[in-house]
């Protein structure tokens, strides 16, 4: 099983934010996606989860054998995004259980209550999310992604607000979802992090993915050379070209 | 000048012309009204200008649909242009309006089931322009734009019925009754030149005005573009 | 169509439950509603005689101008949390989306209702305990919920948003506006009762055309 995208373009008036981009992501696979703001990672998970369309290219997931149709997958992506999602003055078994029904996942109160513990609050007080630190409320936005144990995780930027113990947290689930086979795309700039999972780093840059690199037990400072070297050998390019 | 132009320039000229034209006649050539007097002349080019206004809001709501199935920008900008260019047709409509309502019923205003809902049309044009100006993002503008375009339509009518209903009940209390003309051939033939004229004049403008704004538009966004910094709201 | 109504029960019960934690919405509604309707009393000094005539028309301005607040924030969670987009991923047919925020705003305006018809009459010392008033004015909230949610979810989304809504819906709801209040005229017999019958209808017809039309072009105000 695969997500690609193939030749996916998309611009907003005259900025090109994603110029014939292609992108394969197996099952098994933890692709981290790095580049530099403004490149067009957010454009591009979007894209992926269906809430956007390109202006050009297709989404194609091979499991199905068709094109990739949000609606009727919706249940096979679980999306994390800069804003979380939640309610304010719903508990956090609240907010899961209205999102279970509304993806008619059935799941149990209880198998509900396990997802709170696998992100850690197992144990917090039944009370509205209004209350929750920012960290508590990204460890609820992921419980609501995994939700309906979607084959697909598209996770923007999933770090933010969490604290060190979060950031264990989030790479054992990672792994974890890993290991069932899932097929992972995220984004983020806490190198130190993401390098303990991914598989793959992918460099976004001026609209299309400008180096692709394994992760071979790559170490920190080359992997920020690699970075830097590539992003400013895509600037000079471009000064060159204007 | 490219043929796009140049054809639009030819039907400025023959807006123009007609309008003229239109206006000679019925200064000139067509008799005084009985009841009325010299005042009714107004009328042809009262009436003309709610033709438009409503013609404008039609064709609003149609370019909204087609945006809404195609995607295309070039649609959403012959929306807002043609409300625009209605607006200033419905205010054309509403004054003379009022010019001639007052000699004959002593009143700058009545609660006239037509001035009503031209009013209210009014209005909505004015609601949409203030919408556009209140949403930054190229695509999202289009949609709403769209979408209020094409209810707004839809009110039209209701309102209007519901405009007609209110008189029946309550007979004319402030004296703005129906307009009791006698309109004989000639002057419907000065009518009907004169809503002609009026829609060629409103194609000419709705294609300028479209023009100017797609040019506008293009422009802001290669400053944006250049800028870096423009948040497009996603 | 059974996916459907699913939804959109999920969606009204998430929505009635956030109100009955944080009782924004139906606390600063009524207070500006009783409000209004002191204000109301100073401003045109009614006797008794005309107060009869008017009464159809101050209930319905003050549950006007007092349904924009909860219309205003009906959205304000979905907007500021970025739920929009949640709901869009889970739920398969967005229109429900839409039908469940009018069944929302318009429990929200019947139950302004219930507490506006009797306040009104100790204020005003003149019964409106009527059931078909309370109907008429039931049918009236349906159209004025169908219009203000669709544009209440657009204008959320702009610079300006409660500034942009009464400018924006207003002008559509003068057929609403003039049904209601004529039709109650004739109920409280204030008014001579021929042709309700033909307001009634005119009600309705606007009812179901603005319920359909938002129904099919929600998608398009929502998502991209």
């Amino acid at each position: 099983m695969s997500l690609q995208a193939r030749q996916i373009s998309k611009a907003y008036g005259v900025q090109r934010v994603l110029d014939k981009l292609t992108l394969t992501v197996d099952a098994g696979e933890v692709v981290c996606l790095l580049g530099p703001n403004g490149a067009g990672k957010t454009t591009l998970i979007r894209t992926l989860s269906g809430l956007q369309k390109p202006d050009s290219g297709e989404l194609y997931w091979a499991a199905q054998g068709e094109s990739f149709d949000a609606p009727l997958l919706r249940r096979s992506i679980g999306l994390i995004l800069h804003q979380p999602f939640l309610y304010e003055h719903l508990t956090a078994f609240e907010n899961l259980r209205f999102y279970s029904l509304l993806y008619e996942s059935g799941q149990s109160e209880a198998e509900l209550r396990v997802l709170l513990g696998r992100v850690g609050l197992g144990n917090a007080r039944p009370i509205p999310v209004r209350g929750y630190s920012r960290g508590m409320k990204q460890r609820l936005t992921i419980a609501r992604a995994l939700l309906c144990d979607p084959q697909v995780l598209l996770f923007d930027e999933p770090y933010t607000g969490l604290d060190q113990q979060g950031c264990g947290m989030l790479n054992q689930l990672v792994l974890e979802e890993n290991s069932r086979g899932k097929l992972i795309l995220l984004t983020t700039h806490e190198l130190s992090f993401i390098r303990q999972i991914a598989t793959r780093f992918d460099i976004l840059h001026r609209g299309k993915i400008a180096d692709s690199i394994p992760n071979a037990g790559i170490s920190l400072d080359s992997l920020q050379e690699h970075y830097n070297s590539v992003v400013s050998a895509g600037a000079k390019r471009q000064k060159e070209q204007a | 000048m490219s043929s796009k132009n140049k054809l639009l320039a030819l039907l400025s000229v023959l807006a123009f012309l007609l309008v003229l034209f239109a206006f000679i006649r019925m200064l000139f050539f067509t008799p005084v009204e009985q009841t009325m007097g010299l005042v009714q002349k107004v009328f042809y080019f009262h009436m003309s200008a709610a033709w438009v206004g409503m013609l404008a809001f039609l064709a609003a709501a149609v370019f909204g649909l087609l945006y809404l199935s195609r995607k295309d920008l070039k649609w959403d900008t012959l929306t807002a242009a043609s409300v625009e260019v209605g607006l200033l047709f419905t205010v054309i409509c509403i004054i003379s309006g009022m010019i001639w309502a007052r000699p004959i019923w002593n009143t700058w205003w009545t609660w006239d089931p037509r001035l009503t809902t031209v009013t209210i049309m009014a209005f909505t044009y004015i609601a949409f322009i203030l919408l556009r100006r209140g949403v930054d993002n190229p695509t999202r503008r289009a949609r709403f734009s769209a979408v209020y375009a094409v209810i707004g339509f839809i009110s039209v009518p209701l309102t209007f019925f519901s405009a007609r209903l209110l008189r029946t009940i309550h007979p004319v209390v402030f004296g703005g009754g129906e307009a009791d003309m006698n309109l004989n051939a000639q002057m419907l033939t000065t009518l009907f030149i004169s809503l002609g004229a009026f829609t060629v004049l409103y194609a000419a403008l709705l294609l300028h005005r479209a023009r100017l704004m797609a040019q506008q538009e293009e422009l802001n966004q290669k400053l944006a573009a250049d800028d870096g910094s423009y948040d497009w709201g996603e | 169509m059974r996916a459907w109504l699913h939804s959109v029960r999920v969606l009204v019960w998430k929505d009635l439950l956030q109100e009955w934690r944080s009782r924004d919405i139906l606390t600063s509604m009524l207070a500006f509603a009783v409000l209004s309707l002191f204000i109301f009393n100073y401003a045109l000094e009614l006797s008794p005689l005309n107060r009869a005539e008017i009464a159809p028309g101050i209930v319905w301005v003050v549950m006007v101008f007092a349904g924009t607040l909860g219309l205003n924030r009906s959205f304000t969670a979905e907007q500021d949390q970025g739920c929009f987009e949640g709901l869009i991923m889970a739920v398969p047919d967005l229109s429900a989306i839409y039908f469940a925020k009018l069944l929302t705003n318009l429990l929200m305006m019947v139950f302004l209702a219930v507490l506006v018809i009797p306040i009104y009459s100790v204020l005003y010392n003149q019964s409106l305990f009527n059931w078909a008033f309370f109907g008429v004015l039931a049918l009236g909230a349906w159209g004025y919920s169908a219009a203000g949610t669709l544009i209440a979810s657009m204008t959320v989304q702009t610079r300006m948003r409660d500034l942009l809504l009464p400018v924006l819906l207003f002008p559509l709801l003068l057929p609403v506006n003039m049904a209601v209040v004529k039709s109650c005229g004739v109920l409280l017999g204030s008014v001579a009762g021929q042709d309700i019958n033909s307001w009634l209808n005119l009600l309705l017809v606007y009812d179901v055309i603005v319920t359909m039309l938002s129904i099919m072009v929600f998608e398009y105000v929502i998502k991209e």
